[in-house]
Formats: C-alpha cells, sequence, structure tokens
C-alpha cells in the first residue's frame, strides 16, 4: 500500500475528483455468462466483480434439505491476482467466509425461497479485480444474477459503502478512503420499501453522522438500482428484437 | 448444525412479541441478568467469565512476542479468535471455526479495534521487527442466546484485567487500554426490536443488529446478521437501546 | 389500476397493478399493490394479470407432459431427471398400465439408466415430491430422434396458438416433435438434414421467442433450409 495521502478532501473534492455523494462510474450487465441458470458482471471504479446464480437445483446430501423452503448458499471468493499488493493466497479466508454470511443474509430476504422446497440456490461472487468496496459491488451483482436467472424475488438488492474522511462522509469509497479514512460503513437496501438487509461499520460515527451516512447510502442504492434495472432491461429488450 | 423450531414455538414467540411481551417475562428493553468474574485464569495474562442469563464467555488474553504486520510496523498485533466448543451446545460441532464462529471473533474485534481501546502502538518491542502480540480467545461455555454481547463483554472486561507480563521486554507500567467499547445486540421479532435475545428468541427472529458505542456515545462497529430487514425506524431504535443499555453493561466491565 | 402496458417488461419488485385482479405467475401482492417477482413480460387479460418470465427453470405441475430422462432404478420403477430442481418417481405400473408382478419380471426390459421418457405429471406433493405416469397413448419411452434442451419458459411458443408452431414445424419439415413443457423436445425423422433443420429452428424460437410474425420467419427459416417442400 502506498504512503498516505496528507488530505483525502481538498477545496471539497476527493483525490479522484468526486464530490461527497458522487458514486464512482459504474457499469452493469447481465446474463454475462453461458453456463449459468443467471450472471451479472459490474464494475464500480476499478472493482471487476461477476456473480453467477446456479438453480434451483437439486441439494446434495439429502439430510441438508430443508423440508419446506430452498436453501440459499453464498460464496465470495477473491482470484489471487484481484489486489494490487502480494498474491492473496487461494481459497477462503475468515474474512471471505464472513463476507459469504453477510451476503447471503442481505439476499435471503427477496428471494422467494418458499416455493422451492428441498432445494438449493447457489449465488457465487468472484472479485477478478478488488479496488474498495467488493462485499457491496458483489451483492449488487448478485441481485442481477439471480433476476437473470429467473428466480423469483420480491425485490432487487442493492448495495453500496459510505464512510468518513477527513471528517466529511462521503458515498462508495475508493482505496485510500477505505484504508485511511475514519469510518467505513456498507450498506444493502430493498429499494421498494428502503429496507436494510447489510449492514455493517467499522471505524467512528457521531450518532450525527451516523444519520447522514444513512441517508447518503439510500441516495447511493437508488443510484446503483437504476443501474440494475436498466442492465436487466437492456438485455432483455435486446433479445425482445427492438419490440 | 441449525436448530428445529417448532412452529408452535415460533408462533407463541411472535405472538408475545406483538403483545411487547417476551418468553421470559423481560420487557423489550431489558437484560438478563448479567455478571462478570475477572481474572478466573491465573495462567492467562487476563481473564474474565462474562455472563448474560444462561449463557457463559470465558475469554483469556495472552501477550506474546512476533511480529509486527508488514503494512503496521509500529504497532502492536490484535489477533481475536473464537471457539464454539461442543460442550457449550448440542448444535455445536468439533472442527474448524464456522462461519458463526468466525462472524463472532471478527464482530468482537472490530468493537476492540475500532475504538483504538488497546493502545497498540505502545505496544512496539522493536519497529518493524518485533511487537507485542494480544491474543484475545473466546471460548464459549454455555450458549443461551446473545453470543456477541457475552463475548464482548467478557472480552473487555478481560483486557481491562491484563496484568503486565513478567519479561524484561516490556517496559509499560500497565497493559495500555484506556476505552471501554460495549456491545448491545437488539433483535426484530415480528416487528418489535428488543435487546439482549435468548436462544429461543435468536432461533425466530427476522433479523439483529449489534452496535458496539463508546462512553461518548459514537459508534464504532455495526454488524446486521439473520436473514430479513430492518427499517430506517428499527435502526434509530437500535442506536437508542445501544446507547443506554451500553452504560448499564459498562458497569460490570474491570 | 394498471402501472404498465400490456407486454411491457418488468423486473422484480416493480410495481404492475393496484387494486382487485387476479393473480397469475410471475407476481405477489402486498396490500392492495401487485408486484412483479421475475424478469418478464406482462400479459392482461380481462381482470386477470401475468408476468411471462423469460428464463427461469421448470417446476412440475400436475397434468404437464415432460420429457425426464431415467437416472436411477429401483425395486418398483425408476427416479426420471426433469431438467427441474425435482426428480420425478414413475412406478412400473403406471408405465405399463396393469399390475405387475416385481418378483416375476425384469424391470429393465422396460426402461434403462439413460432412456428418454414422455411422461404426465400424476401428482406434486407439498414437499415437492413428484409421481409420474405414462401409461396412456403416445407416451412412454422415446425411442428414437434428436434431443433439445431449450429454455422451459420458450415452451409455449414452440407449441404457438392452438398448436399453430408446432403443426407448421411438423407440416413444413415431415418430421415428428415431442414437446415436453420442462423445456425438452425430440425430434425424429428421415432425413438427417431436415431433423437439423428443426433443431435450428427451435434455437431460433428460443432466441426470439418474444417476437411478433415469428411463426412466419421460422417457415421461411426452415424452407429455405430444406430446399423447398
Amino acid at each position: 500500500m502506498e504512503e498516505k495521502p496528507e488530505k483525502l478532501i481538498v477545496n471539497g473534492k476527493r483525490l479522484d475528483g468526486r464530490e461527497p455523494g458522487e458514486l464512482r462510474p459504474l457499469k452493469i450487465q447481465a446474463g454475462v455468462l453461458k453456463r449459468a441458470d443467471g450472471s451479472a458482471y459490474v464494475e464500480l471504479g476499478g472493482n471487476k466483480i461477476l456473480a453467477a446464480v446456479y438453480g434451483p437445483r437439486e441439494f446434495h446430501p439429502r439430510h441438508l434439505q430443508q423440508p419446506t423452503t430452498a436453501t440459499l448458499r453464498c460464496r465470495y471468493n477473491m482470484a489471487p491476482f484481484s489486489v494490487s499488493d502480494e498474491r492473496k493466497r487461494p481459497g477462503p479466508s475468515r474474512r471471505s467466509i464472513e463476507i459469504s454470511k453477510v451476503t447471503r443474509e442481505a439476499l435471503e430476504p427477496v428471494v422467494f425461497l418458499e416455493q422451492y422446497p428441498r432445494a438449493v440456490i447457489d449465488v457465487f461472487i468472484e472479485v477478478l479485480q478488488a479496488d474498495a468496496g467488493t462485499r457491496t459491488a458483489g451483492i449488487t451483482a448478485a441481485s442481477v444474477a439471480m433476476a437473470d436467472g429467473g428466480i423469483p424475488m420480491r425485490d432487487l438488492v442493492a448495495s453500496v459503502a459510505v464512510g468518513k474522511v477527513d471528517g466529511t462522509i462521503v458515498l462508495d469509497l475508493n482505496k485510500y478512503e477505505d484504508q485511511y479514512g475514519e469510518a467505513d460503513m456498507p450498506i444493502a437496501m430493498l429499494p421498494r420499501k428502503k429496507e436494510i438487509s447489510l449492514m455493517q461499520m467499522d471505524g467512528n460515527f457521531t450518532p450525527e453522522e451516523f444519520r447522514q451516512a444513512i441517508e447518503l447510502a439510500i441516495l447511493g442504492c437508488e443510484k446503483i438500482y437504476e443501474a440494475q434495472r436498466e442492465a436487466l432491461e437492456k438485455k432483455y429488450s435486446a433479445n425482445l428484437g427492438g419490440e | 448444525m441449525q436448530e428445529i423450531v417448532s412452529s408452535v414455538k415460533r408462533n407463541y414467540i411472535a405472538d408475545l412479541a406483538r403483545q411487547r411481551k417476551r418468553v421470559d417475562g423481560r420487557g423489550l428493553d431489558q437484560y438478563r441478568e448479567i455478571s462478570v468474574e475477572p481474572g478466573l485464569i491465573e495462567n492467562a495474562d487476563g481473564s474474565a467469565l462474562a455472563k448474560i442469563g444462561n449463557t457463559q464467555v470465558l475469554v483469556g488474553v495472552k501477550l506474546q512476542k512476533g511480529e509486527p504486520y508488514p503494512d503496521t510496523p509500529e504497532s502492536g498485533v490484535l489477533i481475536v479468535n473464537a471457539e464454539l466448543v461442543p460442550l457449550a451446545s448440542p448444535t455445536f460441532e468439533p472442527g474448524p471455526p464456522d462461519e458463526n464462529a468466525i462472524e463472532l471473533a471478527r464482530v468482537v474485534d472490530r468493537g476492540i479495534r475500532e475504538s483504538q481501546a488497546i493502545e497498540l502502538e505502545k505496544l512496539v518491542i522493536t519497529p518493524g521487527e518485533e511487537v507485542w502480540i494480544v491474543f484475545v480467545d473466546i471460548h464459549v461455555l454455555d450458549q443461551d442466546g446473545n453470543l456477541i454481547d457475552t463475548s464482548a463483554l467478557a472480552a473487555i472486561s478481560a483486557l481491562w484485567n491484563t496484568k503486565p507480563p513478567k519479561d524484561e521486554d516490556w517496559k509499560l507500567k500497565k497493559f495500555p487500554i484506556s476505552k471501554n467499547p460495549v456491545t448491545v445486540t437488539t433483535a426484530k421479532i415480528n416487528g418489535e426490536m428488543m435487546v439482549d435475545p435468548c436462544l429461543d428468541e435468536e432461533s425466530v427472529m427476522e433479523a439483529r443488529i449489534s452496535m458496539a458505542t463508546t462512553e461518548d456515545g459514537n459508534i464504532c462497529a455495526i454488524q446486521k446478521g439473520g436473514s430479513g430487514t430492518l427499517t430506517l425506524q428499527d435502526i434509530d431504535k437500535a442506536y437508542e437501546l445501544a446507547v443506554t443499555k451500553a452504560d448499564e453493561l459498562r458497569k460490570y466491565v474491570k | 389500476m394498471l402501472n404498465v402496458k400490456r407486454r411491457e417488461l418488468v423486473v422484480p419488485g416493480e410495481l404492475v397493478a393496484e387494486g382487485d385482479y387476479l393473480l397469475g405467475e410471475g407476481l405477489f401482492r402486498d396490500g392492495r399493490e401487485i408486484y412483479s417477482s421475475v424478469v418478464g413480460l406482462v400479459d392482461i387479460r380481462g381482470r386477470k394479470v401475468r408476468v411471462i418470465p423469460l428464463q427461469g427453470r421448470y417446476v412440475p405441475k400436475p397434468g404437464d407432459k415432460v420429457i425426464g430422462i431415467v437416472i436411477d432404478a429401483f425395486y418398483y420403477g425408476w427416479i426420471l431427471d426433469l431438467n427441474s430442481p425435482y426428480t420425478g418417481t414413475l412406478f412400473a405400473s403406471d408405465l405399463l398400465g396393469r399390475k405387475v408382478d416385481f418378483s416375476r419380471e425384469d424391470l429393465s426390459e422396460y426402461l434403462e439408466a439413460g432412456d428418454a421418457v414422455f411422461v404426465k405429471v400424476k401428482e406434486v406433493d407439498e414437499l415437492m415430491h413428484v409421481s409420474l405416469e405414462a401409461d396412456k397413448w403416445g407416451m412412454g419411452k422415446l425411442k428414437r430422434g434428436k434431443l433439445v434442451e431449450i429454455s422451459s419458459a420458450k415452451i409455449p411458443r414452440v407449441i404457438g396458438r392452438g398448436g399453430s408452431m408446432i403443426s407448421m414445424l411438423q407440416g413444413v419439415s415431415g418430421c415428428r416433435l415431442r414437446v415436453g413443457q420442462n423445456g425438452r423436445v425430440m425430434v425424429w425423422g428421415r432425413d438427417l438434414k431436415r431433423v437439423n433443420a428443426i433443431v435450428e429452428a427451435l434455437l431460433m424460437i428460443e432466441r426470439e421467442a418474444h417476437t411478433t410474425g415469428l411463426t412466419d420467419r421460422v417457415r421461411e427459416f426452415l424452407e429455405k433450409r430444406i430446399g423447398g417442400k
């Protein structure tokens, strides 16, 4: 990691030129993989993230099946070459196991799992290149992949991080802000009712900053939601042959 | 392994919640009985046994010399680990830590680390080469719900109990701890928010949110768990409870 | 009150209508409001609304006719893969349409692992255990042909309104088709070139399922492929 910059906000702007409430450039594509039942690709700043959904499919071993509902499984994984510093050792780490758990819990509320007793739905998130905010971008991608796979859902899930740098509340932290900022709070939201399905935080927020940060996260999630919808509409209206 | 919950129990607890009541007769903002016993393990550098209701967690602190992390050469190291040993619950199985043990350790870790409770920069022996490593080991003894708050309480108490090791490289008069972060978990059942869920309540809750706050009311760590959602009002309520209840819990530390 | 137009594309969580509509597939209700649960096209007939999904796995319903593949045998019958999260059970008596004396008959004479079988879904219980039957005319083992798998969401288009697409496909090519609602289609005929032309036509239907004038375009394509009738 490079040296800590002296200031992270200069004349009200962030080091990458953004306003405090601005997202990094965002690109979402639905249906990018052939074999998966549903898939999506998300670029947010330097993040490059793929999500794939398999299922609902038969759940083995049988004793793990739940009689009245499907089981949702999530695996968040970082490619060894995805990070700018030292190669990441392949396989699950404590961090990735925790992220897999909170990702599952962020997605579970929207899926009509009860429509598929005994079955399993697998969500795989692969971080191909990491640039701060991979878990939230992963959730954003996974929810598009699930919709693309035709899995019945109550809503999409939009996700983004907010935080505090040089005392200012900012949206969508970049790598420096993530590393040297004073607080980081990843959030996932169900846009229809503004319900929160992921909330983690570390750092330091006063009660007032906490409220501001949540408000900004909601605005951010709404922007992400628009891009998610557009991605799905784009894929399927292309299929509809310009109808 | 998961506990099987009968629908009778589920409906019973959910119905009570609608009437703003709880299985054990507590108010929604009421903890079970709390106790903390520091210094139980003489062979550890610090220790504490915390009980919330029937839930018991023992935390031991060990100080050892080792290498600093390459990106923080002038700082000591904090390592928090949690074991859900099979003696504590019929659903715990031996083997490597599962996602619940890992989450527990990482949530407790963030509460301590982000509050800067330990002055890690004072735990350097030779910059870049040798520092003190603070091992905080969470040992769950009896699981009857709310492991997060019980473990966080045991951990911060054990750290306040930590004595300087007998070692010529230790130059400080006391273990450098200065803050008192406390974690309060609020569960959502049938739309109602209630602190300190017991195991029965955890087995039916929609979601939970744990907030670690310091004495000044600032938040230093949050973790939402469970497969449901929280509204913004729920989160406000959880914060309000986190601050008022933290004052209460903090009295048991030390 | 409708919030969308007929054949409009919606995504999960999108408001489709408010009020007293009859809900078909792909929708759920939240109070007075009706939302889409899938990516799909809105279809409205009178008070009945549904969202035709553009994607998704097949889930067995009683009465569906599907093509299963035998994956296992047991003492009384066979287990079939249905291109679905759920397998189906076919008892020998429901294949043969008679009582079977298991101590005397060797079931492997009738079906073996790998066989394709045209079956009807007889029953589905609340745990999604699926039982099948194949003792009616035209059902049972499919002995020859080429098996094509397409998205089950596109099968209604392969059949067409009132069977128009499938009768065109059979009429133009002279091939025979057996269409399973689970996305599997068996095609057979004397001329391999014609069979292959049908396979390509099926993939074309899958790709362009939601365009208008599809039957005519597929006919044109087929006629060109097999050099006129």
